[in-house]
This record gives structure tokens, C-alpha cells and sequence, in this order.
């Protein structure tokens, strides 16, 4: 096998290599223990380091919210790290304040954002291109064309992926729009041709999900839109969890407030997509105008495939749904594959899965990865902050803050008690507010 | 303090070899807890979002952040995120932070 990488200018170029023997090959040393595998030539070192040549590379999977931050950080932090993101899509879409869609607030196109700034203003060099498998142990990813790539490290900020649905063939008969893009548009389009009168249902699954709080405030919006655009029709919510998961006090009153029925441990056992119908543990809900599906999730395809996932099982789970990471440097905790770090939502920590912790996750591993690349351990104390702003009308929002410290004892991060909490109710002012967090947030992570 | 003896004991050694290289290698303490703030304030604490917070002295900041945390400033957002540090750790983010001009 040719392990050969070659410089260009930005940074990775392609490696001429049988991707063939690759796959198989390295699947099955990644399963076993990383000490027993034959000893392999390592990457080509560059020739004498010159002033502006990389020393180590690093590619990052995935350009959201924690993949963006952490290409940049590790620009901006790194000691000239050659840094290569690869993405499938063109641009990013704002998860955040897209529920704003559904009610006509905002354009899917007003959060759009490009990687032009992470390469004309930090040199990360951005491919975008289908990843279909990463060699963990041997540090590799192939793309769907079958060009390989190598590096020193791979983060992984590949997100989520939902669970299949029992009775549901195509998502966008109940659109989950909980990854912005077509779907929002579809659930935007559903509501709004919608019979005044017919049910809205939105199902909250088991947690943990993307962003705690995002389907409470959903409903929110969507019930205080109903007031005016669908009077006659009404909102159920319904929850597989015991109880509202976050923020509980603000999203009680605002339900009340907006006339929202909510229907805790309501497990979805099957749905009919031509009626429009949900069977559940609560009972049945059916020929509803739109049902707003938000399915279980985990881990995507990349990650399972790779045998990263060792973390996080439900009740009725056989396989693990994330991927464990060491909470210093979100390495992989799998034996041999030490060198692959997960960020974001696809990682198994108590940190929320969402997307401003995220970019802090994202400094963390950057941060430990610069002192790798230097010979140093990570930095033994990280802090990360989650704080996001909810909103509870069209027009008035609440916030939802916490500080997460590490444990040493339990190699784990742990909510600080005295910073979790919410806003007393919610006003016009946090509404502007969100506004300024979200501008500030995505410029921290893409500019 | 361990932490910080061995950092800078490394950077030392390796100050032999290239001075420059390696200490662009060793994070500067402060700056990973400092980068807490960056999401609301701006990279580095300079941009379009709330207060910029770079280009004040260590000690301004630290007792604005230390006011925060005692709730003197109201039960803001604000005030809870200063609640979530320790008082060494808002020491480093101050110091950090005053070297961003």
C-alpha cells in the first residue's frame, strides 16, 4: 500500500493508493487491538521543513457548527497544521433559529453559510466531496470517487443521523425538518396549506437528541403562529420522555399560554403516512394536517461503520448509538483508534447535543490537538459553556444557560450547578438578543 | 501551577532548537478558558456580537466578571456564566483577555 501524501499549496493533495485493499484490510485491524498489528510505514515525512510547510495535517469530516470551528481553530491555534475540511454539501444550513422558517420569519437562504472565509482567511483548505469510509487505526479517509486522503489526525464532526420510523417510507410525508434544508421548506409549505382545523402534531423523541430544547421551542412558535394564521386547529405535542426535558417552568407556562396539549412518555409504536395517523404508548392520534415527526437519533453511518459508537444505548437499543471520547481531547475511547477525535453531536459526553457548545467542544479539541502536535498532554481543566435563546412567541424569547467543568474523578464534564439555569419568563429584549447570539455564534464558527 | 512549571519548562528546552516554532505550539494559558467567551463576544474578543471584551486591563475585566458572578449585575445571563468559573479561572480569562489589543 502507498501511504505517500503529497504537498500542495493549500495543504492535502490526493494519495495514489489501491483503495481495494485498503477497505478490507484496515476494517478488520480496527476491530482488533492496535498493539498486534504489523508495524506499517508511517506518512512520507516532508522534506526538511521550510518556512510555511505544514509539519502535521489534520482532516475534519463534517463543515456544521463543530467541524467549521474546529478547521479554524486549528488554523488560527495550530503551528501551521495543514488543515482539510471536507463537506458534502456546498454551505452550511443553519440549524439554529430555523424553526423561524415554519412561521415565515426567515429565509432557509438569510442562514446560509459559506466556507470562503475558512480558506481566504485562515488557509483551511475545503474539499467538498462524499466521505464513505474512515480507517481509523491507519488515519485515512476515502471519498466516494476513491481518492484516500491521510493525516496525523481525523476529527469526525459528521452530527446525526435519525432512526427509521415504522410505517414511515419517505420522511417528508412527516418531515422531522430538524436538519435544516428541503425538509423546513416542506414543513413551511405543509403548515401553511394546511385546513384550518386539522391537528398539528410534533413528536419529541427519547433523549438524547440535537439541541434539548428546539422541539419545546418549535411548539412554542408553531402554537403561537396557529393563533393567528390556523385558529381552528390545535397543537399536540407529543413526548417520548417522562417529562419536558429543559427549561421546564417558561415551556409549561408558554404551552398553557398557546393552548398546547402536551402528552409526556408518548412513544411512537408506528405512524400511517396516507392518513396522516400516529399509534403510540398514549394512545392513537390520526388524520392529522401535519405531523411535524422529530425520530430518535444517532450517530451517523461513518462512525457505526468504523466501529466508533460505544456509547449511549435506550431501552430496546442492541447497537450503541455515539461515540466515546476522552473529555480532554475527544479522542475516540476504541482501542487503536486513538487518533480520531469526535466532536459535536455525534459524541457521547452529558454536554448537550447542540450548536454552541459544540464550537466550544470544537476549541477543546483543537486546543489538544496543537499540544499534541507539540509533545504536550491536553490541557487538564477544559471549560465548555452551552447558552442559546429560545423562543417562546413570534417575537419574545427565553434563554437556557450552563458551564460544564471537567471531573478528573469521573474523566468526565460535569454541569456546574450554580450556572445551569434559565431566564424567569421570557421578553422582546432576548428576542433582539437572540439575534446578537446567533450573528456572534456563526461568525466564532465560519468567519 | 505544576502545569504551568512544565510548560514552560518545555518551552524553555525547546527554545534551543527554534524559539519561535515552539512557542507558537505552547497555548498561551488563559486563552482555551478564555475562548468560552468568544461565541457571544467575538474570536479572540473582538467582534459583531455583544460588548467587545478585548483591549481592557486584566483587572477591569476580572472584577466586572467577579460582579457578575456575586449577582450584583442582576440574574442575567451573564451572571450565570460567571457563576460556572471558578475565581482562578476568571483570573486566567482576564489576564488572557488583557493581551488582546
Amino acid at each position: 500500500m502507498d501511504r505517500r501524501i503529497f504537498i500542495s499549496a493549500g495543504g492535502i493533495a490526493l494519495a495514489a493508493t489501491s483503495p481495494l485493499a485498503w477497505a478490507d484490510d484496515d476494517k478488520k485491524k480496527s476491530r482488533t487491538s492496535s498493539e498486534r498489528r504489523t508495524p506499517r510505514p508511517t506518512p512520507t515525512p516532508a522534506p526538511t521543513p521550510t518556512p510555511g510547510a505544514a509539519k502535521s495535517r489534520v482532516i475534519v469530516v463534517g463543515g456544521g457548527m463543530a467541524g467549521a470551528t474546529v478547521a479554524k481553530y486549528l488554523r488560527l491555534w495550530g503551528d501551521n497544521i495543514a488543515v482539510t475540511l471536507i463537506e458534502r454539501n456546498a454551505s452550511y444550513t443553519s440549524n439554529i433559529l430555523s424553526s423561524l422558517v415554519l412561521t415565515g420569519q426567515r429565509t432557509l437562504a438569510s442562514l446560509n453559510y459559506s466556507y470562503n472565509n475558512l480558506l481566504s482567511a485562515y488557509g483551511v483548505q475545503v474539499v467538498q466531496g462524499d466521505v464513505t469510509e474512515i480507517d481509523p487505526v491507519g488515519v485515512k479517509v476515502k471519498l466516494a470517487d476513491g481518492t484516500i486522503l491521510s493525516a496525523d489526525r481525523i476529527v469526525m464532526a459528521t452530527g446525526i443521523e435519525f432512526d427509521a420510523v415504522p410505517g414511515l417510507s419517505t420522511s417528508n410525508a412527516m418531515p422531522h425538518a430538524w436538519q435544516a434544508g428541503a425538509q423546513t421548506t416542506l414543513l413551511a409549505q405543509q403548515l401553511a396549506g394546511m385546513t384550518d382545523g386539522a391537528p398539528v402534531v410534533l413528536t419529541i423523541p427519547k433523549a438524547p437528541f440535537r439541541c434539548p430544547p428546539g422541539p419545546y421551542e418549535r411548539a412554542c412558535l408553531i402554537g403561537d403562529w396557529l393563533k393567528t394564521k390556523k385558529q381552528k386547529s390545535k397543537l399536540f405535542v407529543l413526548d417520548a420522555n417522562p417529562a419536558i426535558l429543559t427549561e421546564a417552568d417558561n415551556f409549561t407556562k408558554a404551552f398553557a399560554l398557546h393552548g398546547i396539549t402536551y402528552v409526556p412518555n408518548a412513544e411512537i409504536l408506528s405512524v400511517d403516512p396516507a392518513t396522516k395517523s400516529l399509534s403510540t404508548t398514549m394512545g392513537n392520534f390520526n388524520n392529522n394536517g401535519v405531523v411535524n415527526l422529530i425520530p430518535g437519533q444517532r450517530a451517523g453511518k461513518l462512525i457505526t461503520n468504523a466501529g466508533l459508537n460505544n456509547a449511549t444505548k435506550l431501552m430496546g437499543d442492541s447497537t450503541f448509538r455515539f461515540a466515546g471520547v476522552n473529555q480532554l481531547s475527544y479522542a475516540s475511547t476504541v482501542s487503536g483508534a486513538g487518533k480520531v477525535h469526535i466532536i459535536g453531536d455525534a459524541s457521547a459526553t452529558p454536554q448537550p447535543k447542540a450548536g454552541h457548545i459544540a464550537n466550544q467542544e470544537a476549541k477543546v479539541c483543537a486546543d489538544a490537538i496543537v499540544r499534541a502536535f507539540a509533545g504536550l498532554q491536553p490541557d487538564q481543566g477544559p471549560v465548555t459553556n452551552s447558552a442559546c435563546y429560545s423562543t417562546i412567541t413570534m417575537t419574545q424569547a427565553s434563554w437556557l444557560t450552563a458551564v460544564y467543568q471537567y471531573n478528573p474523578a469521573t474523566a468526565a464534564m460535569v454541569v456546574s450547578a450554580a450556572s445551569y439555569g434559565a431566564s424567569v419568563g421570557w421578553n422582546t429584549d432576548n428576542f433582539k438578543d437572540m439575534n446578537t447570539w446567533f450573528k456572534a455564534l456563526m461568525a466564532d464558527s465560519f468567519a | 501551577m505544576n502545569r504551568f512549571f512544565r510548560v514552560t519548562g518545555a518551552a524553555i528546552c525547546a527554545a534551543i532548537l527554534s524559539w519561535g516554532a515552539q512557542a507558537q505550539s505552547t497555548p498561551p494559558a488563559g486563552r482555551l478558558l478564555a475562548s468560552n467567551c468568544f461565541q457571544c463576544h467575538g474570536t479572540n474578543g473582538r467582534g459583531s456580537g455583544f460588548d467587545s471584551i478585548a483591549g481592557k486591563s486584566s483587572s477591569e475585566i476580572y472584577k466586572k466578571l467577579k460582579k457578575f458572578q456575586s449577582g450584583k449585575e442582576g440574574n442575567g445571563i451573564m451572571a450565570k456564566h460567571a457563576m460556572g468559573f471558578t475565581d482562578a479561572q476568571l483570573l486566567s480569562i482576564s489576564s488572557w483577555l488583557s493581551t488582546q489589543r
